[in-house]
This record gives C-alpha cells, structure tokens and sequence, in this order.
C-alpha cells in the first residue's frame, strides 16, 4: 500500500551559505556593463504600466528585493506562441518594463549591468493549474493540511484558500527553483469547495504572496454531491439561482420576509463575481457526459468556465472549442482509473489542441511535485502537442483559465515579472533554471531539500562510534 | 494414520502443482519455499525446431552491461541474446530490422508494482492488494490475487517493461509473497505470466502504514509494536524449523528402524514380536511460517517497505540477527542517508527519483537520492510503485541522473539505466537470465524512438523472450476489460445506434 499517491545550483550551492545565497543571482551568468545608451533618459515603461495584480483587492505586491534585472540575451519563448531571438529583458519593482529583440536594447539606462543570457532558453515562470500549494504540507497529516473545510454543507463558496495560505511551507522553494512561480490555489471538498487564490511563489513572504485571492470559484461534477450526478447538477442549479437572486433579495433576507435559501448568505455572495463573469468558474469533470453537463450548466448561468481534469475531453473537443473552455489536464493520466475515465489518453492535450480547444497542463492530485510541469509539458508534445502550445500551456494558458492574463502567464511590458532562465529546453530533463525570477527578484536555488542533500553528501562524518 | 491424511494431501497437492503433474510420493517435511506455491516453468521451455534468427541492426545500443555503442547490432536468436557489437554478419535466414536512429535497451523492470492486484479501475471488486486482516499474513500469496485482464499491464509495457515484481501492499509487518511476472500478452492466468525461475519475494513493510491500519484494531501501534511483531514472527519462524528439524531426525531414525522391534513393547505375553515402533507424526504445517522459513534459508527475498534511515538501519540489525538478508528496501526515501551501510550489506535500494512528503515518513526524500546510493557503492534501483509511473521508468532514471549530475555527483548513462535493468534484475533473482544486453541473456529488450533519457523518446518496440509483444502503432495488445469501451469497437461515430 504506497499512500499517495534541488536539483539545480548544485555546482556551487554546497559553498554558499544561506546568508551569501543572494549571490545566486549571478549563478552560472556572467556580467558585463551594458555600453552607453544612445539615448541617456533610456529607461523603462511608464510605472502606470504595472498593474501586478489582478482585479480584485490585493495585498500590494512584494517589493523587489533587489534593484532592477537588465537581461541580454538569449531565446526568449513569451508564453504567447512569440519567440524572441537575442531578447533584452528588464524587470523593476515587480514587473517587466522593457521586453523586445536587440533594438530594445538603447531602453535599458546607461552604465546598467547587465545579465548575460546568451545561449539560454528564457520563459515565462511556470503556473500551476489547480493546486494546494500552501495549503498542505504532508498530506496525511491532517494537521497540517488547509485545504479543504470539514463540514458536511456542500456548499462552501465564501471558503477561501488565500486565508489559509503558509508562505513558509517547504514545498514552495522545491517547487520555484525549477521554474514554478505561480499557482491557483484551490480549496477542496464538497460540492463548491470555495474560492480559488492566485499566487506568487515568494516564500516566507505572508503579506505577500497572494497576488489576488478570488480570481475562481472551484465546483465540482460527477459523485461530487450526495452520491448522484443527477443530484449534483440539481443542487448546482439551485444554489446558483438563489445566489443569482440573492442581491436584490438581499434586504427581504435582512428582514427574514426570505424563503430557505440553498446556502448561506455569504455563500451566495461569494459567488456573485462568477456569475457576473468577473471571476472563472472550474468544474471538474472527466468524464465526456460531465464535461456537456458544465457545458451546458455554464450556458445557463453564463459563467467564465473552466474545466479540470477532463480525461475524457477529447471526445467533446469541438464543443469545447466552439465554447472556448480551457481544459486543465494532467497529460500523464492515461489509465481507465475510474468509469468516468475510461477513455483517458496521453494525446488528449493534442487532440483538443488540434481541435482548436485552449488546453493546460498542471499536476493534479499531488502537491509536492508541482515542478514535474515540465515533464508533463514534455510528454503531451512527445504525444502530439507542438512544442510552442505545450509552452503555453503552462504559462499563458492556466493565466487565460483563471482569467488573469492581464498581468500573468507571459513576459509582457507591465506583467509581473516572473521569468526562468533556463540551461536549455525546459521540457527536458537535461536542461534546468539558472536562474528564476519570482516578482522581479532572483530566488535563491536553496531548498529544504539542498540543505538535506549537502548534510549527507559525506556520510564519514557520521561514522563515529558510539562508546 | 487418519490423523496424518489431511496433511499428506496437502503436501501432496502442492507437490504436484509444483511439478505441474503428478509426481511420485512427497518427501517428509515442508517442501523448500520455492515449490510451495505453483511455480509454472523452472526455466525457460526448450526451444525445438528451427530457431527464429532477428538481426537488430544499426541502432544505438546500450548494454547495462558497461557498454554503449552509439551504432550496432543485436542477434536475437529464439528467445535468447546470440550476440551484441558492431557489424556482426548476417546469419542465413535471419530477419533483419533496421535501428538507424533507434536505441536499444535490456526491458525495463520494475521492482514494485501493484498492478494486477489493484486493478483498473479502482472498483471495489477489484481491491485485492492488501489482507489486512492481521499484522502477519506472510502465509498470502499475490499470485493468487494477480488478475491478469487489468488494462494497466498494457500501459506499462507500452512504456518498455518487460519484467515487474507485483507485491501484497504494505498494510502488514508481513504483507505477503510476491510474484514477479512478465508482460506477456494473452496470460489467462498468473502461471502464463510467471517469469520461469523467479524466486519469490517477502513483502514487509516498516514505520506508518502498519501502525496506521492496526493501531485501532489488535496493533502494532507504534514502532516498538511493529518490531516486536517481525521479532516474534521469526523468533517462531526458527522454533518452526526446530520443530521440523526434529520431525526430520527422528522420522529418519523411525524409517532405518522401522522393521526392528520396539524394545519396550516386546512383552512377549502371547508369543508374538512387539509391535512395530509408531511412525512419528509430523507437525503441523504453517505457511505462513513457511514463507519465513524460506526466508531464513535464503530461497525467499525479502522487499521490505521502509522509508526513514534510522528504522532501515534497525532493520538491517534484526535482520542480522536473524541470520537472513533484506534483498531491497523499497521507497527508501532516505537511503541517501545510510548508503554506506547498505551498500556493506549488499541490500539494494528500491526508491523513486522525486516522490516525498506525502506523508512524514517520507519528507526527507530528495531527488539525488538514487546518485548519492551509486557513488557510495551501493546498488540503486528507481522503482515505481505506480500504474503512471511504471509506464516511464526511463524518465525517472533521467531525472535521478541529472539531478545527480547537476549536484556534481557522477553517474554514467549506463549506471542510471542499470537502475531500470540490471540491479532490479539482480534484486528480484533474475540476474542470470536478464537485465543486461548480453549473450545468452534472454532477449528481453526494447527500441526506443531516440535516447531513452529524453522525455520526448517513446518506446516502439517490446520484446519479451526474443517476441515481439508490442509495436507502437500496430500491435498494442488490449486486456478483455477494455473491449468495447474504444470508439470504433461497436459504434463508428458518436452518437450512432446499431
């Protein structure tokens, strides 16, 4: 019974201590002074241009810890199928301010010194789709687990991951320094577990680390309710017409002149933003029959959806396409594992690709191995996604699912600067980050796990007797 | 005589199955371990008639062995390596295929699957991986339980295994025997799969799982609990063999003097001989102490489920005591910590390339785990444990590999792919018979689209025993389950009614 369910830096991390770790900013870079600007003022966008988070009221994001990153250089894959030869990157206060070819490089101030990227893969961070980063720590120990509510209501949309989020779990720097940088924090359980958080992995950082913290409602399909498809989809229905009523009975509510609503009044609130589309709706749904049922369901409500898990997507692929539904999809997840999935397959990110379907890839069901995106993006194209779509597919797309792409998922003048400088093809096991950027700022390549590996690395301190 | 009957058909039964037909009188006592349960072949069946001759040519070839051509060739002649290198000549007669661009490999083996005994998909009906009824259920048998229509055995050898070790799970202290099987298509029974030979395993397992199951029925609740109850257990195992031991002895005298007359029954009252001397009885027969007794004897491996350094390391002092070895520590998720030891005592280490934290036994997993084990000497294996991950063991060795690598640990592309090959060939008793490319190994192999360490290499072709058994694209043979569940199987287009 197995219940279930770093690497890089090494070349040098066994030397740097924790307090010289910020040296590893220039890890495996060299540095040259940029030559003098032909034009002095050269410097960056407007600052009007850095919006860093999305809609909702957020903490304000974290300040850079550094001054600004001028990069030169490199193979720049923006995250929106653009590739950029000899890109020029700079990144201040949290955001990209100039991003372009060679020509952008007279944007950069003069004197500036400069990171040397040539010869590198540079992406977009990567953003995992669906998680509970933060939320859980070991998972079978319910003590230190947050991610979902114990109660037997299966209604729980005022639930909100950001609340419970621990910036100092030791899964997130595992995760960012092998490219990871944000993540949509979903909570679990039930039949709407709650409020989905958009986050940014600074560690240690709690003020700061939720970029928005009600960017999706999450729901779910199937068995999710009472044990019954049918009866999922009815206490759906129900929930979401009273919240849709819900405002403008509110004050009839106040005054106890209301029938029984079908949830709570801050339930009913809570999912106010979906139904006026300023927020994603995910559903999750494997099998073809579930994923018409969201369809359908979302038509009707006229919500923003997106649908998780999705083993059997391909099969509805053209009415996913003509909806313009994201799927968020494990590519690896080929087994009939259930009867809802019995026509899971490793090329259903290509077939709903080619069908014109947005698709993400994300690791579903495990929290601690969000950084195996990369594999996971590799396998969908060795199974027929082109490699540019699986690219996105981990960056811009889960942006796009969660409806913030307007300051996610690509390097963008204005976006939040999240960026991974890369040895080689990210998607490869060969290649790994030299450097990640996280809201700007460089991350130090030391994990929980690093600090565990150099312990041990010499087992001949150990062998001392014991006398 | 009544008294014994029962226990001589057992024996007799199990014999027979043993030697798949009926044999002549069973010896006294418990057979050895390795007859106890059906078998199937000791070997391989001999090959009659005409051999068929495949010349592999032009491809990469990577031994396991210590070599790596990037261009040769591979004779596979019936169901045996004939020959590997560069430019062999072509026999009369042989099939010759075309590798430029390809790359051969041994087939992948995986230590550690459950595939079979938790079938696909998770129905309750299809539950059989765990008897946790009692913390000691040695006596099971996961051959007994292998189900053989479970559609994940088609993924995992699309993905290049050729050979898994299917385990009881880890629920007990003594979880059960293993079977270690071979993807063959078309197996209508865990016999049709047996791989010919194969020792069977021990499963025992450490730390939280025991104590989870039991700690709210009889126990062990701790630790403490699980140690005592492997202590106990071959404490009895060794009065077991005693007691045997003594039924042996003293039978053998009976039987040399069977036909004197017993000194103290001669009276003589009516003139006649004393009767004869009384047959001793055997004892009762214990298969669960059968299976720890093979264990003691060495015809049974022990896989032991085991994450933390400190129990691994406690594990390794019982078992020392005991006078028995632990063949493989499985998850080991802190070998890295103790891998001098285990390399001093020539027990393997069974542990994934990345999986920890899910729970606290495993949170000091780390991805140099497998690198850190090979430079100190002792024999790593990257297992799965997983119907998702046993379809790309390749991968996994690649990011143990390079994990290594990047931390400036030296690990040789034949060492990370003997990690898949060889040493779980070595950790399940196979070794003799495959895990490597080389002469007179059974030609268990696969031809990869490119280098086995890229993600975006897939395995085209699968041999088990020098026949082909899967092709990408062409011959992907499906398990009864899934019949008529494939668009196309009974209905062409969605939608259509027949």
């Amino acid at each position: 019974m197995s219940t279930h369910t770093t690497p890089p830096r090494p070349r040098r991390a066994r030397r740097l201590a924790p307090a010289v770790a910020l040296l590893s900013v220039l890890w495996g870079m060299s540095v040259e002074a940029a030559p003098p600007a032909t034009q002095p003022t050269a410097p960056t966008q407007p600052a009007a241009a850095a919006p860093a988070v999305a809609r909702a009221a957020a903490p304000a994001p974290t300040p850079a810890r550094l001054g600004p990153v001028y990069l030169v250089g490199g193979e720049l894959h923006v995250g929106d199928g653009t590739v950029v030869q000899d890109a020029v990157i700079a990144m201040d206060r949290g955001v990209f301010t100039v991003v372009g070819g060679p020509e952008a490089r007279n944007k950069l101030p003069a004197g500036a010194t400069l990171v040397d990227a040539r010869g590198r893969t540079i992406t977009p961070g990567l953003f995992a789709a669906d998680t509970q980063l933060g939320l859980i720590e070991i998972d079978l120990e319910s003590s230190t687990r947050d991610d979902g509510k114990a109660t037997d209501h299966p209604v729980r949309a005022a639930h909100e991951a950001a609340t419970a989020l621990n910036a100092e779990s030791s899964l997130i720097p595992v995760q960012v320094v092998d490219g990871v940088t944000s993540a949509a924090v979903a909570p679990t359980g039930g039949l709407i577990s709650g409020q989905v958080a958009l986050i940014d992995l600074v560690h240690g950082d709690h003020r700061g680390i939720v970029a928005s913290p009600r960017v999706a409602t999450a729901a779910h399909l199937g068995h999710a309710h009472a044990g019954s498809r049918a009866a999922t989809l009815a206490k759906l229905r129900e929930v979401l017409s009273d919240a849709r009523s819900f405002p403008a009975r509110r004050a009839a509510y106040d005054r106890a002149q209301s029938r029984e609503l079908a949830a709570h009044p801050l339930d009913l609130e809570a999912l106010q933003p979906a139904l006026r589309q300023q927020a994603v709706f995910t559903l999750t749904a494997d099998r073809a029959s579930d994923i018409l049922a969201a369809l359908d369901l979302a038509a009707e409500f006229r919500l923003r959806l997106t649908i998780v898990g999705g083993a059997e997507a391909w099969k509805v692929a053209d009415e996913l396409a003509r909806a313009k539904v994201p799927v968020i999809l494990q590519p690896t997840q080929n087994l009939p594992a259930s009867f809802d999935s019995m026509g899971a397959r490793l090329d259903n990110a290509a077939l709903l690709h080619r069908a014109g379907a947005p698709v993400v890839v994300a690791v579903l069901g495990g929290v601690h191995n969000l950084r195996n995106l990369t594999q996971e993006a590799g396998i969908a194209v060795a199974n027929g996604l082109p490699w540019e779509a699986a690219l996105t597919a981990v960056t811009l797309g889960p942006a796009r699912a969660y409806g913030v792409e307007r300051t996610h998922g690509s390097v963008a003048v204005g976006k939040v600067a999240n960026l991974v400088v890369w040895t080689g093809d990210p998607f490869e096991f060969s290649s790994a980050p030299v450097q990640v950027y996280v809201r700007g700022a460089a991350v130090p390549g030391v994990t929980r796990q690093t600090l565990l590996r150099d312990r041990y690395r010499d087992l001949q301190q150990f062998n001392r007797k014991n006398k | 005589m009544t008294k014994r009957r029962p226990v001589l058909l057992l024996l007799g039964l199990s014999a027979a199955l043993a030697c798949g037909k009926r044999g002549p009188a069973p010896p006294p006592g418990p057979p050895s371990a390795a007859a106890e349960q059906p078998a199937g072949p000791a070997s391989e069946p001999e090959e009659t008639g005409p051999r068929k001759q495949t010349l592999l040519r032009g491809g990469a070839v990577m031994t396991a062995a210590g070599q790596i051509y990037t261009r040769a060739d591979v004779l596979v002649d019936g169901s045996k390596i004939a020959a590997v290198g560069v430019d062999l000549p072509v026999p009369a007669g042989a099939t010759v295929v075309d590798l430029a661009g390809k790359t051969v490999t041994p087939g992948i083996i995986d230590t550690h699957s459950h595939i079979g005994v938790y079938a696909a998909p998770g129905l309750v009906g299809h539950s059989d991986g765990n008897e946790s009824t009692a913390p000691n259920t040695a006596g099971v048998r996961a051959g007994d339980a292998y189900f053989p229509q479970d559609p994940q055995i088609d993924r995992a050898r699309a993905g290049g295994i050729t050979t898994m070790q299917v385990l009881p799970g880890s629920a007990n202290l003594f979880g059960g025997r293993s079977v270690t099987v071979r993807l063959v298509p078309g197996a209508r029974s865990v016999t049709d799969a047996r791989f010919p030979g194969a020792p069977d395993g021990l499963k025992m397992a450490c730390g939280e799982n025991p104590k989870r199951v039991y700690g709210n029925k009889s126990g062990p609740s701790t630790r403490m609990g699980n140690v005592a109850g492997y202590r106990d257990a071959f404490q009895k195992a060794v009065e077991y063999q005693r007691t045997w031991a003594k039924y042996r002895k003293d039978l053998s005298e009976w039987t040399a003097k069977k036909d004197e007359p017993a000194e103290d029954s001669d009276d003589g009252k009516d003139g006649k001989k004393g009767k004869k001397r009384e047959e001793p009885t055997p004892p009762a027969r214990d298969f669960a102490m059968e299976t720890l007794s093979g264990v003691l004897r060495g015809e049974i491996l022990v896989h032991n489920h085991c994450y933390r350094a400190d129990e691994m390391s406690g594990m390794l002092e019982l078992a020392a005591t005991y006078g028995f070895t632990i063949r493989s520590f499985h998850h080991a998720t802190e070998a890295y910590k103790i891998a001098d030891r285990l390399a001093a005592a020539g027990t393997s280490a069974s542990v994934w390339a990345d999986w920890w934290g899910f729970k606290a036994e495993s949170f000091d997993g780390i991805r140099e785990n497998a690198a850190l084990l090979t430079q100190a000497g002792a024999r790593a294996i990257i297992h799965s444990d997983s119907p998702v991950g046993i379809q790309r063991l390749n991968q996994e060795a690649a990011k143990a590999m390079h994990a290594g690598r990047r931390a400036g640990l030296t690990v040789t592309d034949d060492q990370a792919l003997r990690w898949i090959t060889a040493n779980p060939a070595w950790a399940l008793g196979i070794a003799e018979k495959t895990g490597t490319l080389e002469p007179g190994k059974l030609a268990d192999l696969v031809v990869w689209s490119g280098d086995p360490f890229s993600v975006y290499t897939v395995a085209e072709q699968v041999f088990i025993a020098g026949e082909l058994v899967y092709a990408r694209g062409s011959l992907e043979p499906r398990t009864d389950f899934e019949l008529g569940y494939k668009p196309g199987d009974i209905s062409t287009e969605p939608g259509a009614t027949r």
